[in-house]
């Protein structure tokens, strides 16, 4: 018996609309969310044009390209929301056209989970949906691979079109504080030692989260218990989240050690999980909740390293005797409604020299959805006001020499990650399925 | 030292790790101190918080302590009575979401019951709030990063509520956080710092629980000079240690992790003679007998593991840190010492009360006292000084003749009609670690005079105390 994957109708109208451009083959992705009773898709996203390419190229598939674009989604993507497969739009055999699907599947989720700083859970879903359209037929072969397990082959999977799937979710939120301090290593402290740290510290302090107690509406539920049993007439069904933690005895380091300096992590984010309202359960929601906490910190931190990187800002070795402090806002986070009712919504992050007329574009760029500047939530976390010290990354000749560094965010975003990713990236395809 | 007396009434014990971590920008003597103060009162302000919160083991129950008490689940109010905690609390492991439907007591034990609580933090707070910032400080420098145990008791009287607890447990956390700032630094040397582990003993009534911080690692043959300011504080007798890490209390509701059984007498009721008083062994020792750590001495062990409950006794009561010795390292022992040729090492030779003391002696540095009787009737006469002997040293004795061993740990004694009863711990039990049936059985168990062969000559050891704190 196959999963059977509901789908939010409007879905319907972009695929029909993308059959009709004369690009082939089209690639996506699928957003949505799958537990262990159901599947969902809530959207589907288009592969952006890569500006460069070739006229040639645009007819094969960028297998990197599909992926890096993944990978930039699923960091605009709340808690219970996640790419859950791919789609391609081709008139291609269909044969070939499922082994493009299984590679690009296969690279897409073992890049974004190769990210994760959480161990998966036992009632995680590893199946994943792959699409295959004809344009001209329109056509729809749907197909679920198991990811876990590489030599996985095809199940076939329902796929429905339903109306109002988006309008009752429910909505698990809270704010959260963050407060790490952690040791530079004792040698020229680059950037790269200093994403070593914030690596390994982000992994601690998600493990303190992960292991964390959960209150919902300030009550402790029993796992297996539903989220509407707190709440009988909470139409809009939101919910706040509370997280308690408590510190584990690691005697791993000496007490004191040497250092080349410190870096510190302090300020607060708003994390969000969304959950179908199909009997959601106490459980799922804290995983969700969690998971969203952790991923949005760790990405604020990768973009914030990404940004040092590409304006190669290195210490000065020569003033290592005197302190040098330098603080960094890390991008806030911008909520922006998806145009089907209901409280879904994306997410996007602003840094704080960016002007709020880029979300917009970005949304466009990586989503494929048109917001306007009114419609976007910018109250959920507040800037910092910082004065005399560095705010941003590099004084603002840099942006000048860079224009791109607005434009095209995916592929100035793509070379300094696939930089940061070398070992990472390459190992990926050099076991290509 | 936060003083506790103990009457009978709740007594609450918060438990948890909280990160001390301070980049030391200098290592000129005063900056570090100064900066290790500024991190402690950092500490100090987060225990005092809104984020600081008690959470109750084995329960449902979370509180706030610091935004006027507030609980969950919402039956628990800030004027809710302490004691009715323990209608929260399950014995067994898994989670709980409402009140037990009977009033279960948790175990009866000598002292009062206790509630253990985690100190956790929360981390989540009523937004909007600033997006975070990272800072980097790039300087050659040092790295401080502990985890601190703290681990306060505060007692609760009767009337006390959640909202009286809550005041005196945070203060107890305040409290000690400052003691151990005050035994870091005083205990820094150069760029060494010790962690700061706070000790639980209880003192004669009426002065009860106290705790005392201590740096760890540091060996109690270093901490004379504290334990001397510990004992005049508390006004105890100079001759007996109350405050080596040895002498910490032990909380009822925590496993021993060697499996032995503690004081299995205390299980007992104890005979009540015309005019008669019980006198019986100090402290804690552990029940050691036959076939116990896969060794086979059955018929031969008695001595051995008679002497083997001495040692624990002395061990446990601080005076030695020496394990329990194997009967291989007891016969080494008389061959050292030019008692037994080298072929007694690995035999199944008995020994006697003689050995005991020598081996007492030479392996763990104590006296003993010998007494002798010819007959075992003549036993029945000793109570005076065997009550003697427990009123003062309060240590368990070996007794040898015939062709047993037993341990005496205490007698019940009338001076004027000279009735006489003794507490015997038996070492020829061969079976588990089974309280009931070591006191069902008499394995522990209060004798008559007839218990001893009338006729056969009795040698006993009256292990001494050293009289050191």
């Amino acid at each position: 018996m196959g999963r059977g994957y509901i789908v939010q109708d409007d879905v319907e109208g972009y695929l029909s609309k993308l059959c009709e451009q004369k690009a082939d083959p089209v690639t996506g992705l699928l957003i949505g969310q799958s537990s262990t009773q159901r599947d969902f898709v809530v959207m589907a996203i288009r592969t952006p044009q890569k500006e460069e390419s070739a006229a040639a190229a645009r007819n094969s598939v960028d297998k990197e390209w599909v992926t890096e674009h993944a990978r930039q989604v699923s960091r605009m993507l709340p808690g219970g929301l996640s790419v859950v497969g791919v789609f391609i739009i081709t008139d291609a055999d269909a044969k070939d056209a499922l082994t493009t699907l299984r590679q690009l599947l296969f690279a897409v989720e073992n890049l974004i989970s190769s990210e994760h700083l959480w161990d998966p859970a036992d009632d995680d879903v590893t199946d994943c949906v792959t699409l295959q359209i004809n344009p001209k037929t329109r056509k729809t072969v749907c197909r679920t691979f198991d990811i876990k397990d590489p030599k996985s082959v095809a199940k076939p999977a329902d796929w429905k079109y339903q109306s109002g799937l988006c309008s009752s979710w429910a909505t698990v939120s809270c704010s959260l504080n963050v407060d790490m301090l952690l040791p530079l290593p004792n040698n020229r402290t680059s950037t790269g030692n200093m994403e070593e740290c914030l690596k390994e510290g982000l992994k601690a302090w998600a493990h303190q989260i992960e292991c964390g107690l959960c209150l919902i509406d300030g009550k402790r539920l029993p796992e297996d218990s539903e989220l509407t049993v707190i709440q009988r007439r909470n139409l809009r069904q939101t919910y706040t989240a509370q997280l308690l933690i408590t510190t584990e005895n690691k005697r791993l380091t000496d007490v004191i050690q040497q250092c080349g300096g410190s870096v510190s992590v302090t300020g607060a984010i708003h994390s969000r999980a969304y959950l179908h309202s199909n009997k959601p359960k106490a459980r799922q929601a804290e995983k969700l909740l969690k998971r969203d906490v952790v991923s949005t910190v760790a990405t604020r931190v990768q973009m914030m390293l990404e940004e040092l990187l590409a304006s190669d800002q290195e210490s000065k070795g020569s003033c290592r005797d005197k302190q040098q402090k330098e603080l960094f806002c890390l991008p806030h986070r911008i909520f922006c409604p998806l145009k089907v009712s209901g409280p879904l919504c994306v997410c996007d992050y602003q840094f704080s020299d960016e002007d709020l007329s880029e979300v917009p574009e970005r949304l466009k760029e990586m989503l494929d959805i048109d917001a306007a500047e009114e419609d976007l939530d910018t109250r959920q976390e507040m800037t910092v006001e910082i004065t005399g010290c560095d705010v941003t990354p590099e004084p603002t000749q840099e942006k000048v020499e860079a224009p791109d560094h607005k434009k095209n965010y995916i592929g100035v975003a793509m070379a300094t990650a696939v930089a940061l990713l070398a070992t990472a990236a390459s190992m990926l395809y050099l076991n290509d399925i | 030292m936060v003083v506790v007396d103990s009457e009978s009434a709740t007594i609450l014990r918060v438990k948890g790790l909280l990160e001390f971590r301070c980049q030391l920008d200098s290592t000129d003597e005063q900056l570090v101190r100064n900066a290790i103060s500024r991190t402690f009162e950092t500490l100090r302000s987060q225990v005092k918080s809104e984020s600081c919160v008690l959470a109750v083991s084995d329960s449902p129950v979370i509180i706030w302590p610091n935004k006027d008490a507030y609980a969950t689940p919402e039956e628990i109010t800030p004027s809710t009575p302490c004691e009715d905690m323990h209608q929260w609390i399950q014995a067994d492991e898994q989670e709980t979401s409402g009140k037990k439907s009977s009033k279960k007591k948790s175990k009866k034990s000598s002292l009062a019951s206790v509630i253990n609580l985690r100190l956790m933090t929360e981390v989540t707070k009523p937004g909007p709030l600033s997006a975070p910032i990272l800072t980097k400080t790039v300087l050659k420098s040092h790295f401080v990063s502990v985890t601190l145990p703290l681990d306060c008791v505060v007692r609760t009287g009767s009337s006390d509520t959640i909202k009286d607890a809550c005041e005196q447990l945070i203060e107890a956390l305040t409290h000690q956080l400052c003691e151990m700032e005050k035994v870091t630094l005083q205990n820094m040397k150069g760029m060494t710092l010790l962690v700061p582990e706070p000790v639980h003993f209880l003192l004669p009534e009426p002065k009860g629980l106290v705790t005392v911080v201590y740096p760890a690692g540091v060996p109690d043959s270093q901490l004379v000079t504290q334990r001397k300011e510990l004992h005049q504080q508390f006004d105890l007798p100079d001759d007996r240690p109350y405050f080596r890490r040895a002498n910490a209390y032990h909380f009822p509701n925590e496993p021993y992790k060697d499996g032995y059984l503690r004081n299995p007498h205390l299980a007992l009721t104890h005979p009540t003679l015309d005019n008669g008083k019980v006198y019986l062994v100090q402290g804690i020792y552990s029940y050691h007998h036959y076939m116990q750590n896969r060794v086979d001495d059955n018929g031969w062990g008695c001595a051995y593991r008679s002497l083997q409950t001495i040692c624990s006794w002395f061990q446990q009561q601080g005076y030695v840190e020496r394990p329990v010795p194997t009967h291989k390292e007891i016969q080494q022992a008389l061959v050292d010492v030019g008692d037994k040729q080298a072929s007694f090492v690995g035999s199944r030779q008995w020994i006697g009360s003689i050995e005991v003391q020598a081996v007492l002696s030479h392996l763990l540095g104590l006296t003993s006292k010998i007494l002798f009787v010819s007959q075992g009737a003549e036993l029945a006469s000793k109570g005076r000084e065997l009550a003697n002997h427990f009123l003062t040293e309060g240590t368990p004795v070996m007794i040898g003749g015939g062709v047993l061993a037993h341990t005496i740990l205490g007698v019940a004694w009338s001076e004027t009609t000279g009735q006489i009863r003794y507490l015997i711990l038996d070492p020829h039990y061969t079976g588990a670690e089974d309280l009931q049936v070591i006191t069902d059985k008499g394995w522990c168990g209060w004798k008559g005079p007839d218990f001893w062969d009338q006729t056969a000559y009795y040698n006993l050891c009256l292990p001494q105390r050293p009289k050191v704190i």
